[in-house]
């Protein structure tokens, strides 16, 4: 849905459809409650009329299921479009701004096209390729251009020299013990990732601000109060509790998402709420005020997005610790095997390392450029939108 | 409101902040008023709780940790009582601000137009055309040049002067009855500060507003004054005509104050000694400690009363109560009671001997 509006962009007159009055809505909510009413009434539909194993898009014939975490993700996609996204088509000229600041940095920039390929793979993966299947016959295969022994696989897809079986085009990146696709795999671990990513990020940023700010705007007790639920987040043993939660309702990614997102926000509501305290005392929010702004106008209008720079960047940087904690995990063993996340491919070639090493190299490298770059890219976000080093020059 | 009514009027006005080390008194009991059509400057040296005294008109001042008492009558209504809702539509509507800084002063993540059509939409419900349309007005009026091209640049792409003048256009966005000008001009130059200070005074007239005026710039108090209200450590220490005041500085501060200004014929030397510890301020008259005429009487009681010593010019000094000499302090020709303050005079040069 998001993808069809963008192609009339160009016929679209902004000024024409953006707010009459200021309780109307502005383009951008208008196009998130539009999209998101579809979505929701699918999700119900979906969880109210349709049996567990049931395609949700049985109705126009296609295979396609959605699971819980799948609609959240497709919610994300949307939130990340209608508010990052269009608003920087909206302002052209900022957009400009921070993608010439943005290029100075080199590595960010191959961060950004990594990524990219991650997101796209992501999205578009699964519905072009067809889910990895289990096939003992051909396991073990090498990735091409390598060998291995031909003993190691069970027949080799490619040829056979000298004793040795080459790798083919045909699984690029090799095969595992069970005789499923790494490159396959890897593709729906990119899905696996981006959710994780996007549902994460929305849900630490959601609590994240609110805490914060509300926290930074209440002051006195309310402030300490919060303050000290969220030391008591922070120092809450997230992995005990996930193992106990693991215990009573089963491991599946969603369980993941939910538990660790919702005990790393305290970091970021602690950020948000001294930024607020330091942005409060500017001049221009007196200035707002004086001129008869209500606190939720002040907060909305000044005080958020004077703080968005810092948190975009703040979140950047903690997408990578989750996606490493369910790798970990996965790894150890904990959490659901047949989620095909990178993770759960390291683990089940743990045992094949020592004459099958692409099982575990191939998603390890994967995991560890993706890892890498939004920390690059963090980095790179933090210089380009930081609004004060931009006063300082004007 | 009836035609005698001044616009504002404030009285008793006392802000205190309670802080760690005690309670810090910044205003103490102020009284002053402003018509419609009049400018009033407050002067006084930094620190003397000028500021203070402007934003607690709209309870700008946060409440805890300030305490605000007294009375501001707006129009008749009494702002200290409203509550903060109602105070909001009067905030930007009625009673509008401009400030010292407006490098800080500006959002710098918006465009300026962006924040002149906030200020508009916040009161007022209309479209983002017709907001745009009236911001570009009003850039247009403060003297924008190029207005509808330079509606969507930032403020760091404005000059300071520019800058001023964009919040001088936001602060006319609601046409407001009162205008409070914090120390408007002192981060500009000479040159734009004058430019500033012609168009508060034609805006003045074009959008009949009262003009609360707050500056340390004495210079700046010749130009636009109507009336002068002489602060000091949180009290008023002279208030009256800027002209009578000009001429016959009451006062001992007042005197030393006109005195730091070498175009009025001062030495430009300041005053010796630093304001009073605003936690434990002095007894008797706040300035005695620097004051070379101070007496044992004036280190004494309360700040003496205000006394009047020529129509519509009222004096807070020991020397001009029951009881004391005026011309201990004055040393022009005495006879401010009598007549209409015209008593012969070389003018300031003689006003006191120097402090150094």
């Amino acid at each position: 849905m998001a993808t069809e509006k963008s192609e009339r962009f160009d016929q679209v007159d902004w000024n024409d459809l953006s707010r009459s009055g200021r309780f109307d809505l502005s383009v951008n909510s208008l196009g998130m409650l539009l999209t998101t009413i579809p979505l929701a009434l699918l999700g119900v539909y979906d969880w109210q009329f349709l049996g567990e194993r049931t395609p949700t898009f049985e109705f126009i014939g296609l295979e396609q299921n959605l699971e819980t975490l799948d609609f959240f993700f497709i919610f994300t996609l949307f939130l990340a479009f209608w508010y990052l996204v269009l608003p920087l088509y909206q302002n052209p000229r900022m957009t400009r701004y921070y993608w010439k600041e943005f290029r100075r940095n080199r590595p960010a920039v191959v961060s950004l096209g990594w990524l990219g390929v991650v997101f796209v793979g992501g999205i578009v993966g699964p519905l072009i390729l067809n889910a990895p299947q289990q096939d003992l016959l051909i396991a073990y295969q090498p990735p091409v251009f390598t060998s291995v022994a031909d003993t190691t696989p069970a027949t080799c897809v490619g040829e056979v020299m000298n004793g040795r079986c080459y790798g083919t085009w045909q699984h690029p990146l090799g095969t595992t013990g069970g005789g499923k696709d790494v490159f396959t795999m890897i593709v729906y671990g990119m899905t696996i990732s981006m959710q994780i990513g996007f549902i994460t990020t929305t849900i630490v940023a959601t609590i994240g601000i609110t805490f914060g700010t509300l926290s930074a705007y209440s002051g006195g007790w309310v402030d300490e109060i919060m303050m000290r639920f969220v030391d008591i987040i922070l120092s809450f043993p997230t992995f005990l509790m996930f193992l106990l939660i693991l215990y009573i309702y089963g491991a599946g990614l969603g369980m993941f998402i939910v538990v660790f997102s919702l005990f790393a926000w305290g970091g970021t509501a602690r950020y948000i709420r001294s930024k607020s305290l330091s942005i409060s005392e500017e001049e221009f929010i007196k200035a707002s005020r004086i001129s008869g702004a209500s606190t939720y106008q002040v907060i909305r209008g000044h005080v958020v997005p004077n703080a968005a720079s810092s948190i975009i960047t703040q979140l950047t940087l903690l997408i990578p610790g989750f996606l490493l904690a369910e790798a970990q995990l996965a790894f150890l063993g904990v959490g659901d095997s047949t989620v095909p996340s990178w993770g759960q491919l390291i683990a089940t070639g743990r045992s094949d390392l020592s004459f099958a090493p692409w099982i575990v190299l191939a998603p390890g490298i994967v995991l560890f450029l993706t890892i890498l770059a939004f920390n690059f890219l963090g980095d790179a976000l933090l210089d380009a939108l930081n609004p004060e080093a931009e006063a300082e020059n004007g | 409101m009836s035609a005698d009514q001044p616009l504002l009027e404030v009285e008793n006005l006392t802000t205190t902040f309670s802080t760690d080390n005690g309670t810090l008194t910044a205003v103490d009991g102020i009284d002053f008023s402003v018509d419609t059509g009049e400018t009033v400057c407050i002067v006084g040296e930094s620190g003397s709780g000028k500021t203070v005294a402007t934003e607690s008109i709209t309870r700008i001042i946060n409440t805890p940790p300030g305490e605000i008492e007294g009375t501001v009558r707006y129009k008749g209504r009494d702002l200290l009582s409203l509550p903060e809702s109602e105070l909001r539509q009067i905030r930007g509507n009625d009673i509008a601000h401009i400030f010292q800084n407006p490098q800080e002063a500006m959002n710098h993540c918006y465009t300026v137009g962006w924040q002149i059509v906030e200020a508009l939409q916040i009161h007022q419900d209309v479209s983002d055309d017709e907001a745009r349309a009236r911001a570009v007005d009003l850039m247009d009026r403060v003297g924008i040049a190029n207005a509808s091209s330079r509606f969507d640049d930032y403020p760091h792409e404005f000059s300071g002067g520019q800058k001023q003048r964009v919040m001088i256009a936001m602060a006319l966005v609601g046409d407001p009855d009162l205008l409070i000008a914090d120390e408007p001009t002192t981060a500009l130059d000479v040159t734009v500060q004058a430019q500033i200070l012609k168009l508060l005074d034609d805006l003045q007239e074009e959008f009949e507003m009262g003009i609360l005026f707050v500056t340390h710039d004495l210079g700046v108090v010749a130009e636009i004054a109507d009336r002068i209200v002489v602060m000091y450590a949180g009290k008023v220490m002279e208030r009256g005509g800027v002209l009578d005041i000009f001429d016959h500085p009451g006062h001992p501060y007042t005197q030393q104050l006109l005195e730091c200004l070498p175009e009025f014929g001062g030495t430009g030397g300041g005053i010796s000694g630093t304001l009073p510890d605003p936690y434990d301020p002095p007894e008797g008259c706040r300035f005695a400690p620097r004051c070379e005429y101070a007496e044992e009487a004036c280190r004494t009681g309360e700040q003496p009363e205000e006394v009047e010593v020529a129509p519509g010019q009222r004096v807070s000094c020991v020397h001009y109560g029951p009881g004391g000499n005026p011309s201990i302090v004055r040393n022009d020709e005495f006879g401010p009671i009598d007549g209409d303050g015209t008593a012969p005079t070389d003018g300031e040069s003689e006003v006191g001997p120097a402090d150094d």
